[in-house]
């Protein structure tokens, strides 16, 4: 299931987290990690000078200065890296995400692993409601599932065992179905099969009975069967429920409820491939709440 | 009839401290240095109140506390997370109190004396 993971890091605290749950997968998939970082800026064009990232400083860049960053990267991962088999370091110099892409190009890994925004913590989402802009852009265009650990907390699972699928029933909610239904299978994990109801759009104009609520939970509730459970044939370990509310908040206090390990979730799914829309808020939000690592999928993951 | 507390901890030094901490305060202690001894210790002595660590060297403590919560017997035992990780107070959503290391011991025994005595 996943035998290349990308590591996108800074390199700093601010990644910290994601570093836990990347080499963890590493460890226990006995995955190749590649850590990838891409140590600075060219102060213009093609021109050898960068701003490193880090720092904030221009430096010349050469062969012994890309050294001496891995070398650097080497000794803050340390600990990881010495109980990891199957290892690389990459740095690169560009834009952080244009330069993630360009390698998951080559590379095709199974994931990319990404942390919060540097610079995120546990009160980043009062500060900043968005997600930082190289996983924005970084998720809108991966041609593999994205894993977005934003929390400390949500890097203390330790694998996968049990998976909330949370659906829209969108396009790119059907691939994020099929990666995370054969992830579930293939690591024997409990599913939970879970769509919000998203009552405030019900309720925007008019407040609806809860007989009408419970109609509509009752129709969500058949998609779920008709979409994705006649797809499962004879995997037993699942769970589906419907939940009215304000769609990420359901999801991530489903997610707890259920101790879940692990959220996939498709974003964007009401926009075209256009590349200026801004990440799909749900999904967004998840991922800055979620007390579990969050994968995010497009509609172009699997495609060719 | 004292109380007792599980301590699930695998530093041998806090485990010491704790074991003498409570002791010395009218509980009475146990220990395992894994979840799974503790999980197995927990439905032997079906303790009052468990203190957790976070990063036990064969699992971590949230999904001990998911096995913890899935069983009848246990998933109303008061859990008290104590670890050196950051992110430690949100990691397990249930638990009545998180605590950092190094923790401070009359908050520690105000925190139990409120949940079990």
């Amino acid at each position: 299931m996943f035998k290349k993971i990308l590591f996108a890091t800074s390199a700093t605290e601010a990644c910290d987290h994601a570093a836990r749950v990347a080499f963890d997968m590493a460890q226990r998939y006995n995955a190749h990690i590649d850590v990838f970082h891409v140590l600075g800026i060219p102060t213009r064009g093609y021109s050898q000078v960068v701003v490193d990232v880090t720092t904030g400083e221009e430096v010349a860049l050469d062969d012994n200065y890309r050294d001496l960053v891995k070398e650097e990267i080497r000794t803050y991962y340390d600990h990881q890296i010495e109980k990891t088999e199957n290892w690389s370091i990459d740095v690169a110099i560009g834009l952080p995400h244009r330069e993630i892409l360009r390698i998951a190009r080559l590379m095709k890994p199974d994931i990319i692993v990404m942390g919060g925004s540097t610079g995120a913590s546990g009160s980043y989402a009062h500060k900043k409601i968005v997600t930082g802009s190289t996983f924005q852009r970084v998720a809108k265009a991966a041609r593999c599932p994205v894993l977005v650990i934003n929390r400390p907390a949500a890097s203390f699972w330790g694998g996968f065992s049990n998976v909330v699928f949370a659906t829209d029933f969108s396009d790119a909610a059907a691939t994020a179905f099929d990666f995370s239904f054969k992830l579930a299978h293939t690591l024997n994990c409990e599913f939970h099969i879970f769509h919000a109801l998203d009552i405030t759009r019900i309720q925007m104009n008019n407040l609806h009975t809860q007989d009408y609520i419970e109609d509509q939970i009752r129709k969500a509730s058949q998609q779920l069967r008709f979409r994705y459970v006649s797809r499962m044939e004879n995997f037993k370990q699942y769970a589906m429920a419907v939940w009215e509310g304000i769609p990420f908040v359901e999801i991530v206090k489903y997610a707890r409820e259920k101790h879940a390990d692990l959220i996939v979730m498709a974003h964007n799914t009401h926009k075209t491939e256009d590349n200026d829309s801004p990440l799909g808020s749900v999904a967004e939000q998840v991922i800055l709440r979620a007390n579990c690592p969050v994968i995010s999928i497009n509609r172009s993951v699997g495609k060719k | 009839m004292k109380k007792k507390i599980l301590i699930i901890e695998d530093d041998p030094a806090v485990v010491d401290y704790l074991t003498t901490l409570f002791e010395d305060n009218g509980y009475t202690a146990c220990s395992a240095m894994s979840a799974q001894d503790g999980f197995e210790l927990a439905q032997k002595e079906r303790p009052d109140l468990i203190t957790l660590d976070l990063e036990l060297p064969d699992e971590w403590g949230p999904r001990f506390y998911r096995k913890l919560s899935s069983d009848k017997g246990l998933k109303n035992t008061p859990v008290i997370v104590i670890s050196g990780l950051s992110g430690n107070k949100y990691a397990v959503s249930k638990a009545v109190a998180s605590l950092s290391k190094p923790f401070d011991r009359d908050e520690l025994l105000k925190i139990v004396k409120e949940n079990i005595d």
